[in-house]
């Protein structure tokens, strides 16, 4: 061997040796699906504050967008990658709880000095506790709530959602008759399902809120329920909405409601974030209320440490920082704390940025009041098996009854 | 001889042993091609035999547990799973729908823009731009134009008196919509590749079957075509073959929606494998695909070579 392919070879192992090589300073990988910069600077503050026990650790935050989030997560831990620690969505916890891939967080947290475990409300834990084991611990218990543009309701000389919610008139009626004549005075949708995508990846979120209004449920214990007689009130009602009033963003069109194509959304408060640059006068109001009273919807998110990361302990004890008492204070501006504590104090309601007191009021109360959107360790399926069904029941002439009990003979054997 | 100086010297260097003319050959075509070989031995027969043996296998991404289930997998995507036949089906009408509609447009195309005229490389530039622009945005904008109402598309055909189709959210409007999208943002890319084989096509063939007395169309028939046959084959069965792989375009536009019109087996291949983390099941579906692609490869190889002859 010549000095050249001497020098070419060491350099060779040289590098190999580092791109193998253990890092020096401790870094926590940790995956988020917000790619917003004021979530991520809020992050990045709590991860520098851990610094003041932990000075080696830096943890960096990876953004995976929320459409492919699961999957991509899952390919990761498959392929021998996994994040130490992560954001997980409701529908996945149980997947991956029975999975075995979560480390259970039980005894960290309890053990964390000053963490007051006991502190977390007992709903807000249930999809993330079995026993004693914590497979996570929610960072988001976030209600729908219904954001309306004042502007358009103006427009049309119409009383909006608040004020309706204020003199107890906010109902499933009312809802249909202010988003058909603001959709006949303004030219402009009523309202647009979840960013859009309620005829797609976010069905549950489209149906959910008006079927648990008018008592029913789309599933539970085992049983289907859409096509019991209070689900098929409530769609059928959606249904009329889309079709005869023409007063809900139909399917295959689009009506941003951020852009101000839509007098109404359901959306949660991470993304009033979002408002300030609308362009119009805007609000939060709750979800209008059905002939079963009140029931408010609750979509719930989870920081989980995945069992096979190199440096899981490290990890878990990042997660009793994360959610302590002071870091979760400062996370409720944009997510709605589990944490009783935090809820009911002040703060929580007057310390938003964007959202003034007396709407942060009706978001406690229906963190308060709400059910978690349902789950099931076969979430992915159910969904899948759903979907082609459901986009039966998304036509002028479709039979809503009939399109429901097809939904129901789909998941049937999956539930 | 050189070397009878340097054969005096006690420490005589290292020499290569003496080989033959077609040895060393063959040992330098080794070495050339060795890379070429790694790679596919690497990064495709490598994965290949692996998916065959996942593919007897029932095996949860997630929790990493395998069993071996012999042919379970096949059993079930071919009697067992109501899926599978509905997603063949859908795979074969894209295919169906693409592949003569992209050919036919690719070869006229390349026809009008294979002999020069002026404004001829904005022509051939403003057809071969989508090929290279980006999937998602491609996606992005066809889903505006088709909406339902507000769609460019619809109020185009409205202003002529046609009341267009809810295109993504009728099943089989949604099949059309995908296979058209599909062949404009990929035809440029044939377009190309003919263009090729026509300007390599002598000029003098034409002017002698003009002298004959030939038509435009005799002169396509009886001269041009047969001599484009080797690119037709190879156009034919890459975009047949990408046709049945077909994977960002219906992720992005239908997501395999509505009513699993467009769910065709490359997408649902992904939904089992990445979705419900059955990656044994999934296998066995891509076994499949690559069988039934292999065969249709086969088929149109050997019809040419008859033909051919």
């Amino acid at each position: 061997m010549n000095l050249r392919m001497k020098s070419l070879a060491a350099s060779t192992i040289l590098s190999l040796g580092l791109i193998s090589g253990p890092a020096l300073a401790e870094e926590l990988r940790f995956t988020v699906w917000t790619g917003s910069e004021a979530h991520l600077k809020m992050l990045n503050e709590i991860a520098e504050s851990f610094k003041a026990t932990k000075p080696d650790v830096t943890v960096r935050f990876e953004t995976i967008p929320a459409a492919d989030y699961t999957q991509k997560l899952t390919f990761q831990l498959a392929g021998g990658n996994p994040p130490d620690l992560g954001w997980m969505m409701e529908d996945a916890a149980p997947t991956f709880a029975a999975a075995g891939v979560l480390m259970d967080l039980g005894p960290t947290l309890r053990e964390a000095e000053g963490y007051d475990f006991a502190d977390y409300s007992e709903p807000a834990l249930g999809l993330w506790t079995k026993a004693e084991t914590v497979y996570g611990v929610p960072f988001s218990t976030s209600p729908f709530m219904i954001f309306y543009n004042k502007t358009l309701f103006d427009e049309a000389g119409l009383e909006d959602p608040l004020q309706l919610a204020a003199s107890g008139k906010w109902n499933m009626d009312t809802f249909q008759e202010v988003a058909k004549t603001i959709k006949d005075k303004t030219g402009k949708w009523g309202f647009e399902f979840k960013d859009g995508q309620g005829y797609e990846s976010r069905i549950m979120h489209a149906l959910m809120p008006p079927i648990r209004a008018h008592g029913g449920d789309v599933w539970a214990n085992g049983e289907c329920g859409f096509d019991k007689p209070e689900a098929v009130q409530a769609v059928q009602q959606l249904h009329d909405m889309v079709f005869k009033d023409k007063s809900i963003v139909p399917p295959g069109e689009q009506g941003d409601y951020f852009s101000g194509s839509s007098a109404m959304t359901i959306n949660q408060i991470s993304r009033a974030s979002k408002m300030p640059e609308a362009g119009f006068e805007w609000g939060i109001a709750p979800l209008p209320s059905g002939p079963a009273g009140e029931s408010p919807v609750i979509g719930q998110a989870a920081i989980v440490v995945f069992e096979r990361g190199e440096q899981k302990e490290l990890a878990a004890e990042f997660v009793a920082h994360m959610t302590n008492k002071e870091n979760v204070a400062k996370m409720a501006q944009f997510f709605p704390p589990a944490r009783k504590s935090v809820l009911e104090s002040d703060a929580f309601t007057s310390a938003n940025a964007i959202i003034p007191a007396e709407q942060m009021a009706h978001v406690s109360d229906a963190i308060a009041k709400g059910k978690v959107l349902p789950s099931h360790e076969k979430s992915p399926q159910i969904l899948a098996a759903m979907a082609p069904r459901v986009d039966t029941l998304w036509k002028p002439d479709a039979e809503v009854k009939q399109a429901l009990a097809g939904v129901c003979a789909a998941i049937e054997p999956l539930l | 001889m050189a070397d009878t100086l340097t054969d005096k010297t006690s420490a005589r260097p290292w020499r290569a042993p003496r080989l033959s003319l077609r040895r060393r050959e063959a040992i330098e075509a080794w070495l050339f091609v060795s890379p070429t070989v790694a790679g596919f031995l690497v990064f495709f027969l490598g994965p290949l035999l692996a998916v065959m043996y996942f593919s007897l296998t029932e095996w949860n991404l997630l929790t990493q547990e395998a069993t071996f289930v012999g042919v379970k997998n096949y059993v079930d995507a071919l009697s067992v799973n109501p899926d599978f036949w509905h997603v063949l089906r859908n795979s074969f009408v894209f295919a169906i729908g693409l592949v003569p509609l992209n050919m036919t447009l690719a070869l006229t195309l390349a026809l009008a823009l294979s002999r020069p005229f002026r404004g001829v490389v904005f022509f051939r530039t403003v057809f071969f731009a989508p090929v290279v622009t980006s999937a998602v945005a491609w996606a992005i904008v066809w889903r505006f134009l088709l909406q339902g109402e507000a769609g460019a598309v619809n109020q185009l055909l409205a202003s002529v008196g046609i009341d267009g189709p809810n295109w993504l959210r009728e099943p089989d409007w949604a099949m059309v919509a995908v296979i058209v999208t599909r062949v404009i943002k990929m035809v440029g890319l044939n377009m190309i590749l003919y263009i090729a084989a026509l300007q390599a096509i002598p000029r003098d063939y034409e002017a002698a079957a003009r002298l004959e007395g030939a038509s435009n169309w005799q002169i396509f028939r009886m001269v041009i075509w047969p001599l484009l046959a080797p690119t037709t084959l190879v156009i034919f069965v890459i975009t047949m073959i990408g046709s049945f792989k077909v994977f960002d375009h219906i992720y992005l536009m239908t997501g395999g929606g509505p009513e699993n019109g467009t769910l065709v087996l490359a997408f649902y291949i992904y939904e089992q494998g990445f979705k419900f983390f059955n990656v044994g099941y999934a296998s066995a579906l891509a076994m499949i695909m690559f069988v039934i692609v292999l065969v249709l490869t086969v088929i149109q190889m050997t019809l040419r070579r008859k033909d051919m002859r």
